[in-house]
């Protein structure tokens, strides 16, 4: 398993952004999905080591990232597109992925192939000695995908990487996960629906911190089937579904 | 496999091409040997003394030490340089410190670095860029600000004398940026205690040289700075409870 999350919670003063949370998963494409303010944020920061939880036990590749060798070992392995991603607009292209390359302490030798190769990835060959301040602002977030594939992931977080992409780019952006999840474990964390339906083998549905449904995407699917829930996909109803059964249940509780 | 297309294998470029020609292998090479950057003499000898092209690298993103910056820090010490030639006050040795208290305070931070969040997941960890940042700002602060002390002519007690003060009032500066996450409340609470610190000797003296020349503070300013670098230090631990 490369990841395991054992009974994790983490407050910011008196919210409780993740409440309990228990996942663990291995190579493959993982979905977060949840409304706004679920905790898919707050919980990818973790998985990315950069904030703790307040109690439970997380362990990366292997690894707990409490110590600092195993966290710098965890960080040379892993992969992270954050929500809001800040660039040097003075770089170009190749700069970003590079730096970020060097940060992650590629071998020197080995990060101009692997900044190319990145940069491909993400088709923005012809952009690739622009400035960051010329690129429109889906060019930017493949830029970001870039820098976080660069080093090859074994664990590779996204935090709405489909954001600001247009829809050819957004399926092409899928095949690229389904080829990465191959070798990877890529959590992927949105709103959108869609994207979890053509590129996720497993979904986690998050609603106030907590994790309400793990499951296929086709089981989150059956879970909407004859509710009369609000969609226009039946992965759409089943995601209503499961979200207001999971309310309801709290409610009453 | 690339993004919105296949690199070259697919398409009409294959014309002609043998078929046992890998040709996005061959872009890739071309790309690579393109793209690649080649640093500069500084960023090299950085990255040789600093065992860390990526230390090196993120000299080069920091906002204090970018050509503006340190056009205005020179612009800012010779200004004090004319002044001291002209007035005797010695304005280098007061403006130094509070120069460098800010170059320091904006050396890494929200805000201040666009990739803040995406640095704390780094290998190379944020606070060794800090540190290495913070060293090089304080060092290029102390040249510029040797220059034009020893240029403006004044004994050599107030020429070095303010190195000292400058160390307190910077590790100040960083140490409050660090807690508070805010270099603008780091450069505030290093120019204000160091403007707290001139009047109370120039009302204890009548003048403000004791300051930045007197033997008799220079322990207190150290003490002062160590406790700074130990809270800044401590601000920028990884906090525990992971397992």
């Amino acid at each position: 398993m490369n990841v395991e999350i054992s009974d994790v919670t983490r407050r910011f003063g008196r919210t409780q952004a993740v409440a309990g949370v228990t996942l663990r998963t291995g190579p493959g494409v993982f979905g977060l999905l949840g409304p706004n303010g679920a905790g898919k944020t707050t919980l990818l920061r973790m998985m990315a080591t950069v904030i703790p939880p307040s109690s439970g036990r997380v362990r990366l590749l292997g690894r707990d990232p409490g110590g600092y060798g195993p966290r710098r070992e965890i960080r040379r392995r892993l992969g992270y597109l954050p929500q809001n991603l800040g660039y040097y607009p003075g770089f170009t292209v190749a700069e970003f992925v590079e730096y970020f390359a060097l940060l992650k302490e590629m071998p020197p030798g080995r990060v101009p192939r692997a900044v190319a190769t990145a940069i491909e990835r993400v088709d923005l060959g012809g952009r690739a000695r622009s400035k960051l301040r010329t690129l429109s602002g889906g060019m930017l977030r493949r830029v970001g995908i870039a820098q976080a594939i660069v080093n090859e992931p074994e664990l590779l977080l996204l935090d709405e990487p489909t954001a600001g992409l247009d829809p050819e780019q957004r399926v092409a952006f899928r095949a690229l996960l389904r080829d990465l999840g191959e070798r990877a474990t890529v959590v992927v964390s949105t709103h959108l629906v869609e994207d979890i339906g053509a590129a996720c083998s497993e979904v986690a549905l998050m609603d106030a911190g907590k994790i309400v449904f793990q499951g296929t995407p086709d089981e989150l699917t059956a879970r909407g089937e004859g509710t009369g829930a609000a969609g226009d996909a039946p992965l759409e109803r089943g995601y209503s579904a499961v979200l207001a059964a999971a309310r309801s249940a709290a409610a009453v509780a | 496999m690339t993004f919105g297309r296949e690199m070259t294998g697919d398409r009409d470029d294959r014309v002609g091409c043998p078929d046992d020609v890998d040709l996005d292998r061959v872009w890739l090479g071309v790309a690579t040997e393109v793209w690649r950057r080649r640093p500069g003499l500084a960023e090299r000898l950085a990255g040789r003394a600093l065992r860390s092209p990526g230390l090196a690298r993120a000299l080069v993103t920091t906002a204090s030490l970018l050509p503006a910056w340190l056009i205005a820090t020179a612009v800012v010490l010779g200004a004090g340089m004319l002044a001291t030639l002209a007035t005797g006050t010695p304005f280098v040795a007061l403006f130094a410190p509070g120069v460098a208290a800010a170059g320091i305070a904006y050396a890494y931070g929200p805000g201040i670095d666009p990739a803040w969040e995406l640095s704390q997941c780094m290998a190379v960890s944020d606070r060794m860029v800090l540190l290495v940042r913070v060293l090089v700002v304080f060092a290029l602060n102390a040249a510029l600000g040797l220059v034009a002390s020893a240029a403006s002519g004044t004994a050599a007690a107030v020429t070095f004398g303010w190195l000292v003060p400058m160390t307190a009032v910077s590790a100040l500066a960083l140490a409050v940026a660090t807690v508070t996450r805010s270099a603008n409340a780091g450069v505030a609470a290093g120019l204000a205690a160091w403007a707290i610190t001139l009047l109370s000797v120039r009302s204890a003296s009548g003048q403000v040289i004791p300051a930045v020349a007197s033997s008799a503070l220079v322990l207190p300013y150290l003490a002062f700075a160590a406790a700074c670098g130990a809270v800044a230090w401590f601000a920028t631990r990884f906090p525990r409870g992971t397992s």
